[in-house]
Formats: structure tokens, C-alpha cells, sequence
């Protein structure tokens, strides 16, 4: 065996170490003793305990008896926090996230390209992260549609998915729909401007209108057909257009709108269109100049998703400021601080705390903006995002406060199952590199022949 | 060097900070504090001294005064906006430009530098990319009119770009992979074959220059350039990543007698031992990475600085390539310290360690008599993303804190609410 396939194979065994012995029994229960508990919608509550049954919450509070036969974890006092909600993620998908090859592409569906081997969905639970929205890219004025995943490490795709989360669309403005920065396929194509990528959006709401009242249309006539009792030949059905379905269903309300833009006047302009034809748009994507608009997001309802401090990459990132986030906040809308990156998301935590810094948001609002906030921009907020009974129990535990410039998380659960224990995880690294050196020697001995 | 101008603002020319928490970095913490300022220098440190009638008073109740912070590697002023081409100028064509240097190119107006210095950055180290040799860098300080105002030393370092060992895809293209670790070695020996010729082209000029009867070679800007390189008095920053690189840069800047600093060594955890045997230094990367490959577990670039530090070797943190994240520097030392750089070793990286690395730790790196009075004072940790600096001095001046962020912020939150 050689040296590089034995590291292959421990990399493999250290990746799925904490479901080793960790499956989740039907009914398991799990109590967290002494912690420090950030619940977000009731306080902090020092020294104390959670109670899991099963895959939910049933208790928080403080000397909670264990059930019989539950499994107690000391936490010693370190911070339990919900675990992180990342609304703006492309993780966990096969290939490219920007379908190019045509402008509008509502057809394509992200939960069709699940790839739960990505390791950053590992690298999403040493972050604290349990959920993630993870999406079309933003090539295309309308893309495809995201869906909402648990980082339920080691499960197949289809266990991935958040049940009953909301779909959504991805919509672009901008620089990328445009092409300004040389994205996309290296040549032109329509539109080049901001007034053509509104306008390719209108055109398209029109024609999966046309096509509704075609298949209304069609409908009416194949009933009508069905009760002359053959007086009335049946109507052929319209051609299936599943772009156009896809149109349909944002114009229904049944996808969810999340809108990549930057601009405050291209978000003002598209929240007309979109009032217009009465299109839910739950959120702006990025929205780095969101903060010059507040009026109008808390009148119409509309949330940022956002960082906390990326900027100036491109022109329309430049007009911005890390306290972008805190105002937005401090003036009702509603933030979340999303990743965007695999990276990022490892310390979004650490992002949070700048918002403290900067536009000076309270350290509760801060941990909003990674838990609730998120949570009910994405349509999750029953299930997660709050450290409370009945939730699901996703969560997070830090060595210190999660917004304290020192903290390392040290263990995540989803639906009560732990996928990332750091001190089993350094002890099974430890194991590893004493095996992998003692696995050298003897292959040297006899010459490499094994 | 050059000689660190003040600002023509009219400033007293004494500054007083009295009454904070002086983490000097060399020396011992002193709680209630006072530095007295003078010509630029720090001319007093202690708790007994007194302000002159005529001095500036800082009063620094309740806050921390750490020497200003050095980040080892940015592109401060020399790209704008990533996207936008005509506002880049760190990445020349071809792969060897050794003469440029980042001086010519440096707009001192960026915003970059009004933002990138609210963590208490009060000098950086600007440097060209791309290519072999990319150039040479400069120290400046974040503060001033012109480059040549805010030029600390305007040749800091040389750079070379070693190849990298292409990760093997997969086990069946293992074999394709150890192929390629020859390519490796052949591009170092065409960065061995290019030294050559450059010091070939010094020799037989200075033999020119002795003896009528030989001719000089035709100037070389390029040749001329690795002068100061080759004869060890301009040091160069050697970027390498991978555990079997480093093994090979080690060789090949002790077989070139070249005065290395290396930067990134993201897998240098794995060869700590051999990189400080060799006495070479390293510029930490920005710690927003993954690790070098998923092998290394997900926390190897913090650990790579916790392992290199309990080496003995000499690290020092930077922002990295982008300079809108620039402020992020001391960010970067905490997320070490979090994963177990002792804060002091972490501190020293900011400041002491980067002054020793680049040669300037008599005039930079820590609060000590004499020394230039560049200092950050905080309302609390700076290492802290919670915490405000609320002032800077450099070249012992209070320095203007307003910034394209503050602007921007004042402007949009006088907006009338619904």
C-alpha cells in the first residue's frame, strides 16, 4: 500500500469519525449539562441544561434531571448557541452554480445537484453551521431555484434536505447578469445594462402569464369538450415549458424570492416590479448599499442578506461600509450575515462580532443576525434559529462567548446527533498520525513490497 | 531609507497619552501610563513623568496603548477595486520583472488606507505579484501626502514565487503526480539558471570596470536589480505552500546564500523542525483559508502558526492580497490565539516580529525610548473585533481617523426615519 493512499484512507476515517458511534436512536435522549445557553428569544441562561428527545428540544432550563438512560455531556460552562443559519450559500452542490447557457433560467433546480460528499458541509459544522440555503448562482436576471439543507454530514442527498423548508428563486441585478466583469461564456449577449436586466425579468413574467391563461385556457376548453360527450372534439394541450412554469410559480407566491443586488436604486426598482405583479421578494441578496434604503425595506418587508465587511471587489461593492449591516439592523430591517463561501462560513461568528464593532448592534441582535434572522428569511423560523422547547435541537458549543475574538467551536449537532466533537476529533487525528508513522517503517524493511 | 517626514499640519510638536494600559511588547505591561512624544520619537515611557505645558494631552483613561501594528504583506494602495482593471497596478506582464518596484505605483489616497489602518495598522509592507519575480516592495507608513512622505524604506524586500507541487488528484494519478514533482525541480532550476546569468552579468561588469580590455555587458535592468539580492543585503520574500516545497526552497535559498523570508508556508507545520534549523522567518498568509488540502485537517492554517511559533521561528501575520480587507489584520492574530498562539507570541507577530523580519526593529515594533511614535490606542483588546481604536499615532502624530466607511456612515444615518 502506498504512503498517499493510506493518508486518503484516514483523511476518509477522520471525516466520518463523529458518526461513528453517534447514530441517532429513535427516541435517544441527550442531556446538556451547565452551559452557558444563548437561547436568542429569551435571554442568556447561565448554568444551564438542555434536554433533547429524540431529534428536538423538550427542555431548557436550569438542573433538569437526566431520563433514564440518557446521555449526559457536560459542557463544563462553555456557550451553547442555535446553530448557525447560513442564508446565502453555494455549498454542497455538484459543479457550477451559474447555469450560462441562457439568460433566464427558472427551469433548473439546485435540489437536482445535491452532492453531499462536499466537504464543506464538514467544514459548515466546525463553524458552528447547521443550515444552509444553498443556490443558483447570480449570472442570470432569474435563475434557478435553492433549496434549504441540514448539514447532516455522512446522509445522502435526499437527507440533506430541510423537509418542509420553502423554495426559492434566485434573482440577479447587476454587474453579473450584466456581464461587467467578464463572467460568463466571454461574449456579449443581451442585456449590458441595468434597465435591460429589469426589462428581461418583466418580459418573462409576461410570457408565463400568457402561457398560464394558454394552459387556463386549454383547461376550460378540454372541460367543456369532456361534457358535450364527444359533440365537442378535445382541445390539443399547449406545449409544456418548464421555464415557464417555473415563472409561474414566483408569480403564484410558491417560490420564495431571494434578489442578488447591490444598488439601492436597481432594489428600489425591481421592489416596484415585483409589487407590480405581485411577486413575494422575501430578500436581497448582498444588498451592500441596503442601509441607504432602510425606509423603504421595513415599509415593504423586504430582509438583507448580507456580510458583515466584504466590499470593494467590484464596482457596485464599493459604496458600502462594514456598518451596513448594524444600520440596516438598528432601523428594523431584517439582517442576516450569510457567508457566500466555504471559507467564510467557518467564522461567521467572528463576522458577527464586527458588527458589534461597527454600527454598534447589541451582542443579542449580532447572534440574531446568524440564527432567528436567517431562520425566517429562509421559512425555517418554527423548526430553528432559537434555543428553545420544541425546536429542532441544532447547536452549537463554543470554549467561550461565540462573539469573543478567542472562541473555537467545539461541537455541532443537527437534529440532536453530534457530527463534530473537535476533542474527539483531535484525539482520532492524534491516533492517525502515530499510525501513519508506524506504517512507515516496516514498508522500507522489506523493500515496498507489501 | 528615507527619512520618515512629518506632516506639514501645524501639531504641537510634543504629544502627551496619559494614564493607559502600555502594552510596550518589549518590556512589561504598565498599568497607568504615560508616553511623552517628541520629534516624532518616543521620548518617555513610564508612570512618573509629567506633560510638558506645551505638549498635546491624550488623556487614555481606561484604554490600551499597543505599539501600531505592521502588516507583512499587502497591496495597500495599489488596487482599488479587485474587478475594475484600470485600478490594479500590483501584477506586471511576465513572469520576471525583479527591477519593479511597488513605489512607482502606490496611489497614496486608496481608501484602502483609511480603512485598512482602523485596527491600528500604522505600517505596511506593500508588494507586487505575479510572475517569478515580481518586484520589490516598500514599507510605508499609513499615513501622508505623497508615497515619498509615507515611504519607510522604499527597497524592503525582493520576491520569488516558488513552484508548487500540483496536489495528486486522486490515487490513480499518483504517478502523473510524481511526474510532475520533476517539473517542480526543473522550474526551481530555471530560478537557479536566471540567478546565474544575473550574477554572471554582475561578475563580468565588475571585471569590466577593473580591467579596459573587457567589455560590459549591455545594461540590465533586470540583472541589476538582483544585485542587492544575490549579495544578501536585499532581503526576499520566498512564497511556498507545501510540506515538500518548503524542504526544496530551504535548499535552494541556502545553495543561493539569498537572505529568505517566507511567506504562506501553509503545510509548514509538517516541516517546522527544518525551517527553523534553516533561521528563515515566515509572513503568515490571511488565516480566511481553508487548509492547503483537506489532509491537513480543517484547522491546519491556524495550527500551522501555533507549531511554527513553538518552533522558535519568527512569524508575523498580514492582510494578504486584498487590501479592502486590510483591517482584518489583527483579526487574524486573534483567530491563532484561539486556537493556542500564546497572546503574547501573537502581539509580537503584529509588531516586534515583523520590525526583526524586515530589519527595522530599531526604529519599529514596540514602545521603547526612542523608537518612531507609532502607536494605536483602544478602547479595549485590539485583537478584539469588538473593540474601537479610537486614535493613531504615526511619526508621532495624532492622525486624522475619518475614512470612506465613517463617511458614508454619517451621511446614510442622518437620513430621516419613516
Amino acid at each position: 500500500m502506498k504512503p498517499k493512499i493510506t493518508a486518503m484512507a484516514i483523511s476518509v476515517a477522520l471525516l466520518v469519525l463523529c458518526l461513528s458511534d453517534r447514530l441517532p436512536a429513535a427516541e435517544k435522549a441527550v442531556l446538556l449539562k451547565n452551559g452557558q445557553i444563548i437561547t436568542v428569544n429569551s435571554g442568556t441562561v447561565s448554568g444551564g441544561d438542555i434536554l433533547i428527545q429524540g431529534t428536538r428540544i423538550t427542555k431548557v432550563g436550569k438542573n433538569i434531571p437526566p431520563p433514564a438512560g440518557a446521555e449526559v455531556i457536560d459542557l463544563n460552562g462553555r456557550w451553547v448557541m442555535p446553530g448557525i443559519i447560513d442564508s446565502h450559500s453555494h455549498i454542497a452542490l455538484e459543479g457550477d452554480v451559474n447555469e450560462m447557457g441562457d439568460l433566464i433560467t427558472a427551469e433548473v433546480d439546485c435540489k437536482d445537484v445535491i452532492n453531499p460528499q462536499d466537504i464543506n458541509i464538514f467544514y459548515a459544522l466546525t463553524g458552528g453551521v447547521t443550515s444552509v440555503h444553498t443556490m443558483h448562482g447570480s449570472a442570470n436576471p432569474i435563475g434557478g431555484r435553492g433549496i434549504v439543507l441540514k448539514m447532516r454530514w455522512g446522509k445522502s442527498s435526499a437527507e440533506l434536505v430541510f423537509e418542509g423548508a420553502p423554495l426559492t428563486s434566485k434573482w440577479a441585478l447587476g454587474e453579473n447578469p450584466k456581464q461587467s466583469n467578464d463572467m460568463g461564456m466571454g461574449r456579449a449577449r443581451y442585456p449590458k445594462t441595468r434597465m435591460g436586466v429589469e426589462e428581461a425579468i418583466r418580459d418573462e413574467f409576461e410570457k408565463a402569464r400568457d402561457y398560464k391563461r394558454k394552459w387556463a385556457d386549454y383547461e376550460e376548453k378540454a372541460r367543456a369538450a369532456k361534457q358535450s360527450q364527444g359533440k365537442i372534439a378535445p382541445p390539443l394541450p399547449p406545449k409544456k415549458d418548464y421555464r415557464l412554469e417555473g415563472i409561474a410559480d414566483i408569480l403564484s407566491g410558491k417560490l420564495w424570492v431571494r434578489c442578488h443586488a447591490y444598488q439601492s436604486e436597481e432594489m428600489l426598482s425591481i421592489l416596484r416590479l415585483c409589487r407590480e405583479y405581485g411577486v413575494k421578494l422575501v430578500c436581497f441578496e448582498h444588498g451592500l448599499e441596503g442601509y441607504r434604503i432602510t425606509n423603504e425595506l421595513v415599509k415593504y418587508g423586504v430582509a438583507v442578506s448580507t456580510f458583515a465587511d466584504f466590499w470593494a471587489y467590484k464596482w457596485e461593492a464599493y459604496n458600502t461600509m462594514p456598518q451596513a449591516a448594524a444600520l440596516c439592523a438598528n432601523r428594523g430591517v431584517l439582517v442576516a450575515l450569510n457567508s457566500d463561501d466555504p471559507e467564510r462560513m467557518r467564522h461567521l461568528f467572528n463576522d458577527a462580532a464586527k458588527t458589534v464593532r461597527f454600527g454598534g448592534v447589541t451582542e443579542d441582535e449580532a447572534i440574531k443576525m446568524l440564527t432567528i434572522n436567517p431562520a425566517k428569511i429562509m421559512g425555517v423560523d418554527s423548526r430553528v434559529g432559537t434555543v428553545e422547547a420544541g425546536k429542532d435541537a441544532d447547536l452549537a458549543v463554543f470554549s467561550r462567548h461565540p462573539l469573543d475574538p478567542f472562541t473555537v467551536c467545539e461541537m455541532t449537532m443537527v437534529d440532536g446527533t453530534v457530527y463534530f466533537d473537535r476533542a474527539k476529533y483531535l484525539e482520532e487525528r492524534k491516533k492517525a498520525e502515530e499510525e501513519e508513522k508506524t506504517k512507515k517503517e516496516p514498508e522500507k524493511k522489506n523493500g515496498g513490497e507489501i | 531609507m528615507s527619512a520618515a517626514l512629518l506632516s506639514s499640519q501645524a501639531e504641537p510638536a510634543r504629544l502627551f497619552i496619559k494614564n493607559a494600559t502600555i502594552v510596550p511588547v518589549v518590556g512589561a505591561r504598565i498599568e497607568g501610563g504615560n508616553i511623552l512624544v517628541e520629534g516624532g520619537k518616543i521620548k518617555a515611557v513610564g508612570k512618573e513623568i509629567q506633560p510638558p505645558a506645551d505638549a498635546k494631552v491624550i488623556d487614555a483613561s481606561g484604554m490600551f496603548v499597543y505599539p501600531g501594528f505592521i502588516d507583512s504583506y499587502s497591496h495597500f494602495g495599489l488596487v482599488e477595486i479587485a474587478a475594475i482593471a484600470s485600478t490594479s497596478d500590483f501584477r506586471e506582464m511576465g513572469k520576471e520583472n525583479p527591477e519593479l518596484r511597488v513605489v512607482w505605483a502606490i496611489n497614496p489616497h486608496s481608501v484602502h488606507f483609511g480603512t485598512g489602518r482602523v485596527t491600528g495598522t500604522t505600517t505596511a509592507l506593500i508588494a507586487p505579484a505575479g510572475g517569478t519575480f515580481a518586484g520589490i516592495s516598500a514599507l510605508l507608513k499609513m499615513d501622508g501626502w505623497t508615497v515619498p512622505e509615507m515611504t519607510f524604506k522604499e527597497a524592503a524586500t525582493s520576491f520569488i514565487s516558488f513552484p508548487m507541487t500540483p496536489r495528486p488528484v486522486g490515487e490513480g494519478i499518483a504517478v502523473q503526480a510524481e511526474a510532475k514533482e520533476d517539473v517542480t525541480s526543473k522550474l526551481v532550476e530555471k530560478i537557479r539558471d536566471y540567478l546565474k546569468e544575473a550574477r554572471r552579468y554582475l561578475e563580468l561588469k565588475k571585471l569590466a570596470a577593473e580591467n579596459p580590455g573587457i567589455r560590459a555587458p549591455e545594461y540590465s535592468a533586470k540583472y541589476e536589480a538582483l544585485g542587492p539580492v544575490l549579495d544578501g543585503t536585499l532581503p526576499v520574500i520566498v512564497s511556498v505552500e507545501k510540506a515538500k516545497d518548503i524542504e526544496l526552497a530551504i535548499k535552494f535559498v541556502q545553495d543561493e546564500k539569498l537572505k529568505a523570508i517566507f511567506r504562506g508556508c501553509a503545510q509548514g507545520f509538517k516541516v517546522a523542525d527544518k525551517i527553523k534549523q534553516s533561521g528563515i522567518p515566515v509572513i503568515i498568509d490571511s488565516l480566511y483559508t481553508g487548509p492547503s488540502e483537506p489532509e491537513d485537517g480543517y484547522d491546519a492554517p491556524y495550527r500551522n502558526v501555533v507549531e511554527l511559533a513553538k518552533a522558535g521561528i519568527l512569524v508575523s501575520f498580514s492582510s494578504g492580497d486584498s487590501p479592502a480587507q486590510g483591517k482584518d489584520l489583527p483579526y487574524h492574530a486573534a483567530k491563532a490565539v484561539a486556537f493556542g498562539l500564546p497572546y503574547e507570541e501573537a502581539v509580537k507577530a503584529l509588531t516586534i516580529n515583523p520590525a526583526k523580519i524586515f530589519g527595522v526593529e530599531d526604529r519599529l515594533g514596540s514602545i521603547e525610548v526612542g523608537k518612531d511614535a507609532d502607536l494605536l490606542i483602544a478602547a479595549g483588546d485590539p485583537l478584539d473585533m469588538k473593540t474601537e481604536v479610537k486614535q493613531l499615532v504615526i511619526n508621532g502624530r495624532a492622525i486624522d481617523m475619518s475614512n470612506w466607511w465613517e463617511t458614508l456612515y454619517q451621511k446614510f444615518k442622518s437620513r430621516p426615519e419613516n
